[in-house]
């Protein structure tokens, strides 16, 4: 047994990330983008209920630039996109709140800089 | 609706939900395989209590699961986002799929069709890994945790749901048929708690992680008082199995009274996972934020 044991260990598969985590974004985390971007696109670790999902998105200001909810992308449950409206450079701050059909809800921000 | 008291009572109703699942396709199982057309008085009784059971705690966790998704302040907000839940989630289409389910399985079961009965009592049961973490992942993690979901339901409802309409057929029929019964009881018993343990160890990887998560965390001392209780489970069974059952019908009393404290252990077991399934499992913790 005492032989098998670190034999297992070497097999265990990393832990799973359940609950819906931010996987990635476009425009990505802290990234810097010259053209100011139409939507924000966020990919999630799991399946997303969407009609309760939320994602602001404040403006250097302080205004919020999303232009509607979240909508589903179809074909990726995990997916949100966010339409918005970008008139100024400056640094966006994304707060968004998700609910997974696991049925947990998560939240988290971020932010990234449209350059002058 | 946040708040850990809310929480409990999520955790609650979707275990009480769970346990009448369990006794509506267990007592179904028994009746279309082990029972051997035996009849037992109160068989279908206890099927309609635990569908009762089953509609009652599921309407009480789509109140309280709906509150919580709409993060709703009164029963306006929760009237409101209920049609959107029913239509717009899984969470709404599994659990009144699996109502609408379980009542036709209950119609079929009164009709006297045990055994379409058992397999769609069965199937509404096992649809509840599709709201696991297992369901909601994509990639290999994801199928490798909705197998271990599915095997695990499929466990624990043929074992802890079957216990129920043991009982009752012990008590009711003769010496002799009684201890057939309980020895063509014997493999199925065993065969759940290999798979509950396989399922178990798949999860114990995958969602905590280490030992030192069970000692750390409220996930982990809830896993930790369920699987203390499955290993008394366990003991209680192989008592049955090795000392009261070859004794039969004279170890009868004694029999009724084991199986009965294993229904009370089991039904703690699931109200114990009912509320488990709403925390945060301990191998992704600290992964919020970004």
């Amino acid at each position: 047994m005492k032989r098998l044991l670190p034999l297992l260990a070497v097999f265990a598969p990393a832990p799973a990330f359940a609950h819906a985590f931010l996987k990635s974004a476009e425009p990505s985390v802290g990234a810097v983008v010259a053209t100011p971007p139409a939507q924000l696109l966020l990919t999630y670790t799991e399946g997303l209920e969407v009609p309760f999902c939320t994602v602001t998105v404040a403006g250097p200001d302080g205004a919020q630039v999303q232009t509607a909810k979240p909508q589903p992308v179809p074909g990726h449950e995990n997916e949100l996109a966010v339409p918005m409206h970008i008139t100024a450079p400056g640094k966006y701050v994304v707060t968004w709140h998700a609910l997974s059909q696991d049925t947990h809800k998560t939240q988290g921000s971020f932010s990234f800089t449209v350059s002058p | 609706m946040d708040s850990p008291a809310w929480l409990v009572l999520r955790g609650l109703c979707r275990g009480l939900h769970l346990a009448g699942c369990f006794s509506v396709s267990g007592t179904m199982v028994l009746a279309a395989t082990l029972l051997r057309g035996a009849r037992v008085p109160g068989l279908k009784l206890l099927a309609w209590g635990g569908f009762a059971l089953a509609l009652g705690a599921g309407a009480g966790w789509f109140l309280l699961q709906t509150a919580y998704f709409a993060a709703a302040q009164g029963w306006a907000d929760i009237i409101t986002a209920s049609p959107i839940v029913a239509q717009d989630t899984r969470f709404g289409a599994l659990l009144l799929g699996r109502v609408a389910v379980l009542l036709l399985a209950m119609l079929l079961f009164q009709a006297g069709w045990t055994r379409p009965a058992a397999l769609l009592g069965l199937g509404g049961v096992l649809a509840q890994a599709w709201l696991g973490h297992g369901g909601a992942m994509n990639g290999p993690e994801g199928n490798v945790l909705l197998a271990s979901a599915v095997l695990h339901l499929a466990g624990a409802a043929l074992w802890l749901g079957t216990l129920p309409a043991l009982l009752l057929a012990l008590r009711h029929l003769p010496g002799d048929e009684a201890a057939r019964l309980a020895r063509r009881f014997s493999p199925l018993g065993m065969a759940c708690v290999a798979v509950l343990l396989s399922a178990a160890v798949v999860q114990f990887v995958l969602l905590i992680g280490g030992v030192g998560a069970l000692f750390s965390s409220a996930y982990g001392a809830l896993v930790s008082a369920k699987l203390l209780a499955l290993a008394v489970l366990i003991g209680l069974a192989a008592r049955n199995k090795f000392r009261l059952t070859p004794s039969l019908p004279g170890s009868r009393a004694a029999l009724c009274r084991t199986v009965a404290l294993e229904i009370g252990l089991g039904f703690a077991v699931l109200l114990a996972a009912g509320v488990l399934l709403q925390l945060e499992p301990p191998a992704m913790a600290g992964m919020a934020g970004m």
